[in-house]
């Protein structure tokens, strides 16, 4: 009994701050209404999302992929060709979208993890562009290179369409919530401190009998399947898909980028990543308007070089000395 | 037919050259220092505008410019390892790689802000000279680059098994605790790789301004090739990367003859990822994957 009261009284502030977290978050459509900071919330939320996703892998097992952008091509491409050839909604399109994605890292997998270190991270870079090409070169598959405009049905909820913006708002809102759930139930699983330790040290973790293979295809595989939701989600919020926007490489780059500056294998770290990095990007923006071209990749790497070379653990770890610097200054003060 | 053929293998070995230099720089960073740098592309197309910014300034030829270049590049090699990546050695991977990427990216989209993406050539009285034998064209520009580049690898080749800081480079990259041991001092061996391997980068650039333009993009395609060069001449391997990357333009060159004019990129990447399938270790086989 002592035990348990101890226990909600540690998670109470919590759980509280997360509601209070939750409820700003889901008021927040009813007091912005302008479409700009609606747009940038929504950048916000998708990026943390795909970071979530990226961080399963890249930031617990520490295998560090730059061909993130391969399952959200696929997540895009398989809703959208279901949606426009076959009339079949998004919503479920998104499901196998996923699914694609997810038997795809299985291959991709096989091939990539043989490597380790740079060479892995080389290969997902391949990987990711190889694909891209498949999609432009061969125009029976889809559309080619033009790519296609989603028919825009008006408001139509069960096709992911919407005349409010609020609505993808609450959709990415979702994604995310689920993302950190997942990463919650993992990080606190055995899965998560196998992961942990294969991100340690692969060949130490397979000596105590962790099995490695195994582990990072599962891994892979939840991490494509939720990266590919990302794809069908904005293909579906901008009506647009080509090759080239499907498979960004900038895509990859910012889905590592927001959990390493953020702070990698941690839970809120893509979050905090994001909301640094796309805050940063949309103030760039609107100073320099249209002459933004190279400015804010430049701008992403001296945060990423600075990060680096000063606070490997990311800004979360800035955060977490901050307020046990305060904790610890409270006895003193009261 | 079989004119066709030897017009491809030429034209593949000429590029092969160049190919080459960028790989023997990456394989002697990835030897000596352990780490991959995703940047050395980026080298090649500083390397590249410096000859281009010669040129149109200063009237000197891409060739001459060579003697600025390559020295350029050193210091930056010498500053990068000693500012930048002495401070993430012993690290895990994620720093290692992620420092180099960012770099890689920083002087892309520098490149981008300052010089725009426009193409930008020099042309010179060689440019559009071919000696001409039997019934085959050799462009004299990619001439010259490819025997500069081989003489360049040649020197280094004779640097790193004459001279005693050769020596010490090789025993670094052999055993880099034992070398410690013996009286060697790694960042000093360090700050030389880095230089070398930016100044053969540079030299790249500038023996590619005759005959291919610059844009802030074009170290992209030289570091991929160079990606699976390394691979597949066994990583840290010089001879291996030369060899192997002199193959690589010729299969490209082949692809691009038999496959269409479009294709380099993918040719590229499936020979990356055939060979990390099939031969991770090298066509050598010998050194353990890293």
């Amino acid at each position: 009994m002592r035990t348990q009261a101890n226990l909600i009284r540690l998670l109470a502030p919590r759980l509280l701050g997360l509601a209070l977290v939750a409820s700003v978050l889901i008021a927040l459509p009813l007091v912005v209404k302008s479409s700009f900071a609606l747009d940038i919330f929504i950048r916000i939320l998708l990026f943390s999302f795909i970071g979530v996703a990226w961080n399963l892998m890249g930031g617990y097992a520490k295998q560090l992929s730059l061909g993130h952008a391969a399952y959200f091509g696929l997540g895009a491409y398989s809703s959208t060709i279901l949606q426009v050839d076959f009339g079949i909604s998004p919503w479920i399109g998104m499901i196998i979208g996923g699914i694609v994605a997810m038997l795809a890292s299985l291959p991709i997998g096989a091939l990539c993890f043989r490597l380790r270190g740079p060479y892995f991270t080389i290969a997902t870079i391949a990987t990711a562009q190889v694909l891209m090409l498949i999609f432009l070169k061969f125009r029976d598959l889809a559309w080619g290179a033009e790519g296609t405009t989603i028919p825009n049905l008006g408001n139509a909820p069960l096709m992911m369409q919407f005349d409010a913006k609020a609505a993808y708002y609450y959709i990415v809102l979702g994604l995310l919530a689920i993302g950190l759930a997942i990463t919650y139930r993992i990080e606190h699983s055995w899965m998560g401190y196998y992961l942990v330790a294969i991100g340690e040290d692969e060949d130490a973790a397979e000596a105590i009998g962790v099995n490695a293979p195994r582990m990072k295809r599962d891994i892979y595989m939840i991490s494509a399947f939720l990266t590919a939701l990302a794809g069908t989600f904005y293909t579906q919020y901008i009506y647009f898909i080509d090759p080239a926007t499907a498979f960004n490489f900038n895509i990859s780059i910012e889905a590592a980028l927001v959990s390493i500056v953020g702070g990698i294998g941690t839970l809120w770290g893509p979050v905090i990543g994001t909301i640094l990095l796309e805050t940063t990007s949309a103030l760039l923006q609107s100073w320099l308007g249209s002459s933004f071209g190279g400015v804010q990749l430049t701008v992403y790497s001296l945060i990423l070089m600075a990060v680096i070379l000063w606070r490997p653990t990311g800004l979360i770890g800035l955060i977490g000395e901050a307020s046990r610097r305060l904790s610890r200054r409270k006895p003193v003060s009261a | 037919m079989l004119e066709t053929l030897a017009q491809a293998v030429i034209n593949g070995l000429l590029i092969g050259g160049i190919y080459a230099l960028v790989s023997i720089g990456v394989t002697l960073i990835f030897g000596v220092v352990k780490i991959v740098n995703f940047a050395q592309g980026e080298f090649v197309m500083i390397g590249m505008y410096i000859s281009f910014y010669l040129a149109t300034q200063f009237n000197i030829d891409p060739l001459a410019s060579l003697l600025i270049s390559m020295p350029v590049l050193f210091v930056i090699g010498v500053l990068i390892q000693h500012v930048l990546i002495r401070r993430v050695l012993g690290q895990n991977d994620m720093p290692q790689i992620f420092l180099t990427f960012a770099l890689s990216l920083l002087l892309l989209n520098l490149a981008l802000m300052l010089f725009t993406a426009n193409y930008r050539t020099v042309h010179t009285w060689y440019s559009d000279e071919s000696i001409h034998i039997g019934g085959l064209y050799i462009p004299v520009a990619k001439l010259i680059a490819f025997v500069l580049a081989m003489v360049l690898s040649g020197a280094l080749w004779i640097f790193l098994r004459r001279t005693d800081l050769g020596k010490a480079m090789r025993a670094a990259a052999q055993n880099r605790d034992v070398a410690m041991l013996m009286g060697i001092n790694p960042d000093r061996v360090f700050c030389v790789a880095l230089g070398i391997a930016l100044a053969l980068a540079g030299a790249a650039g500038s023996l590619l301004m005759p005959f291919y333009p610059a844009y802030p993009m074009v170290g992209q395609v030289f570091v991929l090739m160079a990606f699976v060069a390394v691979v597949l001449g066994s990583l840290g391997n010089v001879i291996g990367a030369l060899i192997a990357s002199l193959m690589m333009g010729i299969a490209e060159s082949l692809g691009i003859q038999f496959v269409g004019a479009d294709s380099g990129l993918i040719v590229i990447f499936l020979m990356l990822l055939l060979t990390l399938a099939f031969r991770p270790n090298g066509l050598g086989g010998g050194r353990a994957r890293t």
